[in-house]
């Protein structure tokens, strides 16, 4: 594409003036941020972050936004909530359903951007846009733009959240955009488990635009599923920017199956001391499909901790990209951190392109990053042959097994199951 | 407990410690006798860690005043490694990794050193992995951990359960835990405080350093501090810890202040 | 504990810096035709070594010195060296008692023993001294099982088939800068033929020793073993102490067939110069080991400790499928010392496997590089390598570098590559302190533990020696 069709396309999707809402602080954010999206040029090929990732397919249509379904599925949808959730949002086409909604009576604050969030007030306007800023992303610039009923979970004080928080985002209008929002607000020594799950209930091209917000605070935890089902034929680009005060630890697990381009940029920032990041990932694409996950640890302080497994499953003329950056700063000291990139493919058409990018600057500190390309070891095919399985199913079983070390890490049950099975079925080969 | 006729085990009085000529401690009295548990609490650099490591001798911190007595013995007089085989011990925030030697053979060597300093029996490997493995039990550790390296890739709250498997090998006299509780979900939290309570005696003493409120929940202090700008500035009992967690410290500073001025 | 207190625990003298009072032949400084030519002539060697000698010098004159290694130095005059330097032999030796009890005394005292008897239990050595091969022990025993082991030169006579055949095969005369200055001018080294089938029955080893202040030292080691045999191999090494530097710049080659192992250890410990950075070994060697036959084995052990400067990157070319190469590495630097070491390992065939460990220690001001490459050619299905560097400073003043470089043209490569930087300061000795452990006692268990995978893969004798050598029988220095 040109360098003239590159620059108007975030400007492309966003209309050419905002509704004013009720807050004015949101106004003027949101103000601000159509602004950026009009100035600034969606990447291509040429930028070095984007050099395996092509987006042109995704620019030749500017995807305009949802309406409000007519027909609201409800059955397929209550299919998709997950029991041991007791607060739960739902979007639709990007649209908030309070009335499938549930805000559960256990200490948790759960609410939207736009309203003032219950036992959390001020939450979302001190927060919002802090750790994904749109000056330098024009989509993160656009989902900004159109921010409204976005989700926002603040967990008070010293609170444990024993049942998770479920955030569910359904498309269902192919040829549209929609823009998810979240924005989770942990407090000083509280715990917190959510899930975030994009899924397609009728299939086609359209375009998921997200953006995630996470704020753990002093000795705080969160545990964070992500869980990407969109359509072969959709686009998913999402930015999930995350901050660990002193102390603060955060693990994630970020299941990636759905969209023809998929792209998720996860960035870390280790602003306390003593902190502990965890971030696993599983890719499992086929046909033409491309899954990008671009993450970042920034161990800005002393004695942290980060811990990555990114594994990709590629079929058919599939393509996964990982680029998994480490910095360590000055003054960093006793970090420790292993990253490690795990590539599986299962034909010859597959491709991978997997890149560790460390930056050390402290000289007291453990880095250690790993990368693996393969196809299944014959020498395993054969063992299970041996032990009288047909040759399908023992590739079958071993493609599970490799896609189930991410999936067993997932700490609620129901999705965990439910997740299993869906790998049983992409995983199976055309016997 | 509360023992105000028993045994003195540490006595501090008018401490001043600096760390790169910077004055930190600028004065501390601390009393605390056998049985007793304090807990020393206060906003980020009010000195907290500072005294632990004094006490501990650290070389980076500089006592420039005062004096510390651990059963009447001149602490300040002693290296590092005489004050633990003294009986002192200290948890530590970040306790250091040590690859390639395994926890088995640096526990052993430890447990060995201060047993010898004691005038007790050294246990031969056997022997001591018999010992060691009783200790896991008490404090439901995995056994594995013995084979691993010291601290090497341990996660934040294995680092501090080994601190307290440490504690209860060398039964200290005197356990100073620097912030063992920082980093631990609620779970791990009370697998170190359990740890804690198990290893408490009438003729020990603990002296909790803590950041956050929530480690009080689980063990109770006989005594809180809270220190602020090198000083103890305020001593109750664990209702000081509940008004800490409502009212925050500001208040204390103030008033802190108004004292100092 | 402060960091003087520290230097003062890891520092030892050094304890071969004697001068062996013994009447040489040296020849004259000075490089040129001329001098190749009276070296050939001295060692009256056939005229296709000549020829190897000429085409490398040629090839040297037109090659300039390396500069990419992390090292710094006073331009080398190569016209101010002695090439050649030799023990004046009273007369022809007819066995081991002939030698020079000067000699003997010299050996003996840096604890090799020339006597069979005397000898480490099951370890056969050729001795090294200045240019040449003193003697070689246990020679009869191992012709026994067809083993040779002998000085190059006397392999040049007696093995000529063998040592043309194989002399140059891994690393070219035109390799680089010092390969093509040894290829020239080398004097003598070590050959080792293990034939086919044959498990050696003790380890080789050569021991070298400098000792005239103004002549280089080239050797030139080969080591072939045929398929299915097995080898292990030792070298060690040390210097007088002069204020000024010698040159030593070594080539090693080793060849596996089909199914055979090779396994080259090393303690390097020529004199370092001393804390001022005065005098001291330019140690520049080229090794490089070629596995040519499938699932052949080569493996690399080296502790280095001594030298000024060491630059060397013992290698494996990985031809033959399945075929396994692996490098263990302790490089110790002090005072002003300075290492630019690691390794290459090239896989060429399939299923090829590697494996990289090293170790660095910096103290004092010195500074110590680790250097590597991971080739995995477009034909190296399946190829494996794990790399792992780690570093540990002593102190605040030495410099800790990783340069690894991995090249990938095949995608069903496996390649892991981990790092660490850590330091033995004031943090770790408070916490050994803390749990009533001394400095001594901590420094020794933090470098044991740090240096234990690479010596665990050293032959018994040497670990010793290594352990020793690392200053790790501490004696009451602490202040």
């Amino acid at each position: 594409m040109t360098e003239s069709a590159a620059k108007s396309y975030a400007a492309a999707l966003l209309p050419g003036t905002l509704p004013a809402g009720p807050n004015a602080w949101l106004n003027r954010l949101r103000a601000a941020a159509l602004e950026r999206a009009n100035a600034l040029a969606v990447p291509t090929t040429r930028d070095e972050d984007w050099r395996f990732t092509d987006l042109s397919p995704l620019y030749k249509t500017a995807y305009q936004p949802a309406t409000f379904p007519t027909e609201m599925p409800r059955e397929a949808i209550e299919r998709l909530f997950v029991p041991e959730a007791t607060s739960r949002l739902v979007y639709v086409d990007g649209h908030y359903v309070p009335e499938m909604s549930m805000t559960g009576d256990d200490g948790i604050s759960v609410g939207t951007v736009v309203d003032s969030v219950r036992g959390a007030p001020g939450i979302a306007e001190g927060h919002i846009a802090r750790l994904v800023g749109v000056e330098q992303d024009p989509f993160a610039a656009v989902n900004t733009a159109y921010l409204q009923h976005g989700a926002v979970v603040a967990v008070p004080r010293d609170h444990q959240a024993s049942r998770p928080v479920q955030l569910l985002f359904v498309s269902t209008q192919p040829e549209r955009a929609s823009y998810p929002r979240v924005l989770v607000v942990v407090e000083r020594g509280a715990e917190l488990s959510f899930i975030e799950d994009y899924v397609s209930l009728a299939g086609g091209a359209y375009f998921v635009n997200g953006v995630t917000e996470i704020a753990v605070g002093e000795n705080a935890s969160v545990r964070h599923v992500r869980v990407q089902r969109d359509s072969e034929q959709s686009f998913h680009i999402a930015t999930c920017g995350v901050s660990l005060a002193r102390d603060a630890r955060y693990a994630s697990q970020n299941i990636c199956f759905g969209a023809r381009i998929s792209r998720l940029s996860h960035n870390v920032r280790q602003e306390g001391e003593g902190t502990d990041c965890k971030l696993d990932g599983l890719a499992l694409v086929a046909g033409r499909q491309l899954a990008d996950t671009h993450s970042s640890i920034d161990h800005a302080q002393p004695n942290g901790r980060s811990r990555q497994l990114h594994k990709c499953i590629v079929d058919g003329a599939a393509h996964a990209v990982f680029n998994g950056r480490i910095v360590v700063r000055r003054g960093a000291q006793r970090t420790d951190s292993a990253q490690s990139s795990r590539n599986l493919l299962l034909t010859g058409k597959a491709h991978v392109d997997t890149k560790p990018q460390l930056e050390i600057l402290a000289d007291d500190v453990k880095c250690a990053h790993g990368a693996t390309v393969g196809q299944l070891d014959p020498d395993h095919v054969f063992y299970l042959r041996s032990r009288g399985l047909s040759e399908a199913a023992a590739r079958n079983l071993l493609t599970y097994a490799f896609a189930a070390e991410i999936v067993d890490r997932i700490p609620i049950a129901s999705l965990r199951e439910r997740l299993e099975e869906l790998v049983t079925r992409r995983t199976q080969a055309k016997v | 407990m509360r023992n105000p006729g028993g045994k003195l085990l540490l006595e501090v009085r008018g401490l001043t410690t600096s760390v790169s000529g910077v004055e930190i401690l600028k004065g501390i009295d601390l009393a605390v006798r056998e049985g007793e548990v304090h807990a020393i609490m206060g906003p980020n650099g009010s000195g907290k860690s500072t005294l632990a490591k004094a006490l501990a001798g650290h070389p980076a911190y500089k006592v420039t005043g005062g004096e510390a007595r651990l059963d009447g013995q001149d602490l300040f007089a002693l290296a590092p490694e005489e004050r633990a085989r003294a009986g002192l011990f200290l948890g530590f925030q970040y306790p250091v990794e040590v690859p390639g030697v395994t926890n088995a053979s640096f526990l052993r060597l430890a447990y060995n050193t201060v047993q010898g300093a004691r005038g007790k029996d050294e246990l031969d490997p056997l022997e001591f992995d018999d010992f060691v493995r009783e200790k896991l039990k008490l404090l439901d550790i995995n056994p594995a951990f013995l084979d691993r390296s010291v601290n090497d890739g341990f996660s934040g709250g294995e680092k501090k359960r080994n601190e307290i498997l440490q504690m209860a090998l060398l039964e200290p006299r005197l356990a100073v835990l620097d912030e063992t509780d920082s980093g631990l979900d609620i779970d791990a939290l009370r697998v170190v405080a359990n740890g804690v309570n198990s290893l408490h005696a009438p003729d020990r003493a603990i002296v909790l350093v803590t950041h956050y409120q929530r480690l009080l929940n689980y063990i109770t202090p006989d005594y809180v501090h809270v220190m602020a700008g090198g000083r103890i500035i305020k001593t109750g009992d664990k209702s000081l810890a509940l008004e800490l967690e409502s009212r925050g410290y500001d208040w204390l500073l103030e008033s802190g202040r108004a004292v100092a001025a | 504990m402060s960091n003087t207190a520290l230097q003062n625990l890891i520092d030892q003298p050094y304890k071969h810096g004697f001068v062996t009072d013994i009447e040489s032949e040296t020849t004259p400084k000075g490089l040129s035709e001329e001098t190749i030519r009276l070296i050939s002539r001295k060692k009256n060697e056939p005229e296709w070594l000549l020829e190897f000698r000429l085409t490398a010098y040629r090839h040297w004159l037109t090659m300039a010195e390396p500069k990419w290694p992390n090292v710094t130095y006073p331009k080398i005059d190569f016209q101010d060296i002695s090439y050649y330097s030799a023990p004046k032999p009273k007369k022809k030796l007819a066995s081991m008692d002939d030698v020079d009890p000067e000699l003997r005394r010299t050996f003996e005292k840096l604890g090799v023993p020339l006597h069979e008897q005397k000898v480490l239990a099951g370890v056969a050595v050729d001795v090294i001294f200045d240019s040449v091969s003193v003697t070689t022990t246990y020679k009869k025993k191992l012709a026994e099982v067809g083993v040779i082991f002998c000085s190059i030169s006397e392999a040049v006579h007696d093995h000529p088939d063998l040592v043309r055949r194989y002399l140059g095969s891994v690393v070219p005369t035109s390799d680089n800068f010092y390969a093509a200055l040894n290829s020239a001018v080398f004097t003598d080294g070590s050959f080792c033929y293990i034939p086919k089938g044959v498990h050696c029955p003790m380890e080789l080893s050569t021991y070298f020793r400098i000792n005239t202040q103004d002549s280089g030292q080239f050797e030139r080691t080969l080591i072939v073993a045929e398929e299915g045999s097995h080898v292990s191999y030792l070298e060690g090494c040390t210097a007088p102490q002069f204020d000024t530097n010698q040159l030593h710049a070594a080539v090693v080659e080793l060849v596996a067939l089909d199914n055979a192992e090779i396994k080259y250890s090393t303690v390097q410990n020529w004199y370092a110069g001393d804390e001022n950075g005065r005098g001291g070994i330019y140690n520049f060697v080229t090794k490089r080991g070629l596995c040519k036959g499938v699932a052949s084995k080569i493996s690399w052990t080296q502790v280095e400790t001594g030298s000024a400067i060491t630059w060397k990157y013992p290698s494996c070319v990985l031809l033959g499928d399945d075929s396994v190469g692996e490098f263990y590495s302790v490089a110790l630097t002090n005072h002003m010392q300075q290492a630019d070491t690691g390794t290459k390992m090239i896989h060429v065939g399939r299923n090829t496997r590697s494996r990289i460990i090293s170790k660095g220690i910096s103290a004092g001001k010195s500074n110590n590089s680790y250097r590597g490459l991971v080739k995995i050619g477009p034909k190296a299905d399946r190829a494996r390598n794990f790399s792992q560097c780690d570093s540990m400073l002593i102190g605040d003043a030495c410099g800790a570098h990783t340069f690894p470089y991995i090249q990938v043209q095949n995608n069903g490569a496996t390649v892991e590559h981990e790092a660490s930087t850590s330091k033995i300061g004031e943090d770790q000795l408070f916490y050994f302190a803390q749990r009533g452990i001394g400095p001594e006692e901590a420094v020794s268990m933090i470098i044991n533990g740090f240096v234990k995978e690479v010596f665990t893969q050293l032959p018994m004798e040497f670990a010793v020696e290594a352990t020793k050598l690392l200053g790790l029988k501490l004696e009451g220095s602490v202040g």
